[in-house]
């Protein structure tokens, strides 16, 4: 598989676990705010600061109001991370990528395009309506991991799209759990308890998870073990250690891998012997910073290994749509 | 399903779906049947399913233009465009016969020259051909085939008969339109093809990839196949990536090859430099490669004539084919024909003026208003005029472009291009069009079944070409013995 080809199709993996993670983020950011009352310090603006896009927010939009954020993570293709210019990007990637994926793919992720292009601006209009197109994208979105499944030869290809897809999920993880614990409220508010309940159940709501943990778990919503649940899971697909499991479980199948499958392999472990119980939010927040980072360095590292090997034979042609990563 | 029949009492052409009394030819009967059976609502309910099935399926091709390059929905004609099988033999024959002689043609040009010595070709017209490659004599690619891929445009005058209008032997493009016209015409109008026996056509990519696989340096072995492209902004790129999935090859960009010390082509894979052994390119020779042509270019590969040459890479179509796609070198192609293969041409050639020669350039400079003179080496239809549209000023300011350089044009009388009903405003008005079959040629020959048929949406318009405002009908070769009346 040519490298550069494999650079795209990574980054097509990435965008449309992006656009999903989006919104579900947004959705159910939707519905816990409905709950909570007024003085919690939570709002949609933290949307923006989990995605590290506040200073080109403020750039852009003179108020941070729900129309304006919703506007900015959906529609706006000024902004590399909305939903529109992630499916924009993963279909460029597409173009790019017909001879190695299955044959609807591209029609697949075109349709998903043309989807957004006409329905974004109807999904700032209202709640209702973003719900509607959102869950749309999602199923969309499911259709398209379906037939990658199902139809595609589960070859080297194969699993550069498993990569892609998995660090941006556990990366996305990592974020919605920092959004969740940024959340303060008054002191003295007796309603305390629940309402950091109903923030958790949301976060779990936001990945899929609920029903798994309450199996798994607890019936009991608790911050200390959604956290644990969320970032060491073995088996529930959207906790960090899975995803983890799943990067490592590729990069055997693929060359010249070993020094990629040690870093993946040290983080695993840093997060099985992490404890979170007891911790604060200042301190939960830097180590999901440092989690953030070390999948950072995974990218870089399979980026190198993978994509850029070649770099040196020759000057580096241009890559196409490959955007900062944010954060 | 109404006729527009104003246009079509005017419309002198002869037309490909209906005779002269504007009744199905017995061919398109089972269409017209069809046809008459969906009221109007339903045909413009087909009508937007064919247009939402292109966006879809992103069938897209690029304009150039000085505002920028714009992706457009590939425009399509959803009535199809119907000939009889056994016409259509005759034709692919010809076809045949005319890749045949064209490529020891090439094969001469760049050895023996005998063609020369024997006198049936002018050594001036060599001389003055701006895609004969200097670095390409001496070699003969495996089979004598130099152009492996070509396009060949057919028109249809008043009277019927078919002529080639021009050889399309550099990279001619087209083909992936053809096969997804078919596709769309199978989702949109399944009834249609129960009732007519039409031929199927989508063996192509497979002949394509025997075509070049048979170009392989290593015999035997599963070959690396290639499709290079310049890069998404070609206009082309669509077709390019469409090949290359239909195939199971590689789409790679120049910056994705490189020739080692061994001549050997090689890819930037993952898991490091894998072996190429064939290359269908799709960028013209003046960029193939920076080391034997224009130095400039950055979509081509470094050493990539030394592999050709050196027999450790196929080339399809070979560097230098492009000598024989010369408007001029057409005119000879009918003795060409001769020379090599002691036949008649199957097929007509338009008659031609050569403005090289005196008198033949002093008639075409004396009835321009008549004429439709082209340069030697442009495609796409750039650079032309057809002269009874021509202002008198224009015509004047070509006649000096072509006294400048004469060897560069060529002209034809202008033919009445046939028409076929094509669905405008709801109705059935005759456009004229042409067609465009590829011929494939290595150890075997191959020609399409039919091809794209090339349509000037623009009432009265005879140009074709896609980016000047040309659209497409899926081309249907069908077995009449077979069908039920």
């Amino acid at each position: 598989m040519l490298a550069r080809a494999a650079g795209n199709l990574y980054w097509m993996a990435r965008y449309l676990e992006r656009a999903e993670n989006t919104a579900r983020l947004i959705n159910s950011t939707t519905h816990v705010l409905l709950d909570l009352p007024l003085g919690a310090s939570f709002g949609w603006a933290n949307l923006i600061e989990i995605a590290g896009l506040d200073n080109l927010f403020k750039e852009n939009y003179p108020v941070a109001d729900e129309e304006a954020i919703m506007r900015f993570l959906i529609e706006d293709t000024r902004n590399p991370g909305s939903i529109l210019s992630c499916v924009q990007y993963a279909r460029e990637n597409t173009r790019t990528l017909r001879e190695v994926l299955p044959a609807e793919m591209w029609e697949r992720i075109n349709t998903l395009y043309l989807y957004l292009k006409d329905n974004a601006a109807i999904a700032c209009r209202s709640r209702r309506d973003r719900y509607m197109v959102l869950n749309n994208l999602i199923e969309q979105r499911h259709a398209i991991v379906g037939l990658v499944a199902g139809t595609m030869s589960h070859d080297l290809a194969y699993q550069i799209i498993r990569l892609g897809r998995n660090i941006e999920r556990a990366d996305m993880t990592t974020r919605i759990l920092d959004l969740s614990s940024a959340v303060q409220f008054p002191q003295d508010s007796v309603l305390h308890e629940t309402l950091m309940e109903r923030i958790w159940m949301s976060t779990l709501n936001t990945l899929s998870a609920y029903q798994t943990y309450r199996r798994l778990i607890s019936m009991q919503v608790r911050s200390g073990e959604v956290i644990n649940f969320l970032l060491g899971d073995k088996r529930f697909p959207r906790s960090v250690e899975y995803c983890l499991g799943e990067i490592e479980s590729c990069l055997m199948l693929m060359p010249k891998s070993l020094q990629l499958q040690q870093l993946v392999a040290q983080l695993r472990l840093k997060i099985t012997q992490h404890q979170t119980d007891g911790q604060s939010a200042a301190a939960l927040h830097n180590y999901l910073d440092s989690l953030q980072a070390e999948l950072g360095d995974i990218h870089d590292a399979l980026t190198q290994c993978f994509f850029h090997a070649h770099d040196s034979t020759q000057p580096a042609g241009k890559t196409q749509t490959e955007i900062v990563f944010t954060g | 399903m109404e006729l527009a029949l104003s246009e079509y009492t005017g419309n002198t052409a002869y037309d490909e779906l209906l005779d002269r009394d504007l009744q199905p030819r017995s061919s398109a009967r089972p269409l017209f049947d069809y046809l008459n059976s969906l009221d109007e609502k339903e045909l413009a309910a087909r009508r937007h399913a064919v247009d939402d099935t292109i966006m879809a399926m992103g069938i897209t091709f690029t304009i150039y233009s000085e505002s920028g390059n714009i992706d457009r929905a590939w425009p399509f004609d959803p009535i199809p465009r119907v000939m009889a099988r056994k016409e259509w033999e005759r034709i692919q024959a010809g076809l045949k016969q005319r890749l045949t002689a064209l490529n020891l043609f090439i094969n001469d040009l760049y050895n023996d020259q005998r063609i020369i010595k024997d006198g049936v070709f002018p050594a001036e017209v060599l001389a003055g051909s701006g895609n004969f490659r200097p670095q390409c004599v001496g070699i003969t690619p495996r089979f004598g085939v130099w152009a492996h891929i070509c396009g060949t445009d057919l028109v249809r005058d008043r009277d019927g008969t078919v002529y080639v209008l021009e050889d399309n032997l550099r990279v001619p493009s087209g083909v992936s339109y053809m096969l997804e016209n078919r596709q769309i015409m199978k989702r949109i109008f399944p009834e249609v093809f129960r009732t007519t026996n039409i031929l199927p056509i989508d063996d192509y990519p497979t002949q394509l990839y025997q075509t070049l696989a048979a170009l392989s340096p290593r015999p035997g072995d599963q070959p690396v196949i290639a499709v290079l492209t310049p890069g998404i902004f070609n206009s082309a790129y669509f077709e390019h990536s469409y090949l290359a999935q239909q195939m199971g090859a590689y789409l790679v960009e120049g910056s994705d090859l490189l020739v080692g010390s061994d001549d050997v082509v090689y890819m930037k894979s993952i898991d490091g430099l894998q072996r190429v052994d064939v290359i269908y390119r799709r960028i013209d020779d003046g960029f193939l490669d920076p080391e034997a042509f224009n130095p400039e270019s950055v979509l081509g590969v470094r050493g990539l004539m030394r592999a050709w040459r050196s027999g450790k890479v196929g080339i399809a179509n070979a560097p230098g084919a492009g000598v024989a796609d010369d408007k001029v070198v057409y005119a000879f192609v009918p003795q060409i024909i001769r020379y090599y293969l002691d036949q008649d041409a199957i097929l007509a050639n338009v008659p031609s003026y050569l403005c090289m020669y005196e008198d033949q350039r002093d008639y075409v400079l004396n009835n321009l208003d008549k004429l439709v003179v082209k340069p030697a080496n442009e495609s796409g239809g750039y650079g032309m005029i057809i002269g009874p549209r021509a202002t008198p000023e224009e015509r004047a300011q070509f006649a000096e472009l072509i006294r400048a350089n004469p060897r560069n044009y060529m002209a034809q009388p202008t033919l009445d291009l046939s028409t076929a009903p094509t669905l405008v405003d709801g109705k059935l008005a005759p456009r004229h069009l042409d067609l465009r079959p590829f011929v494939l040629q290595s150890d075997k020959l191959f020609a399409t079944t039919g091809g794209l048929t090339r349509v000037a949406m623009r009432k009265g318009s005879l140009v074709v070409n896609s980016s000047q405002g040309g659209g497409s009908k899926d081309t249907w070769i069908v077995e009449e013995e077979a069908q039920s009346c």
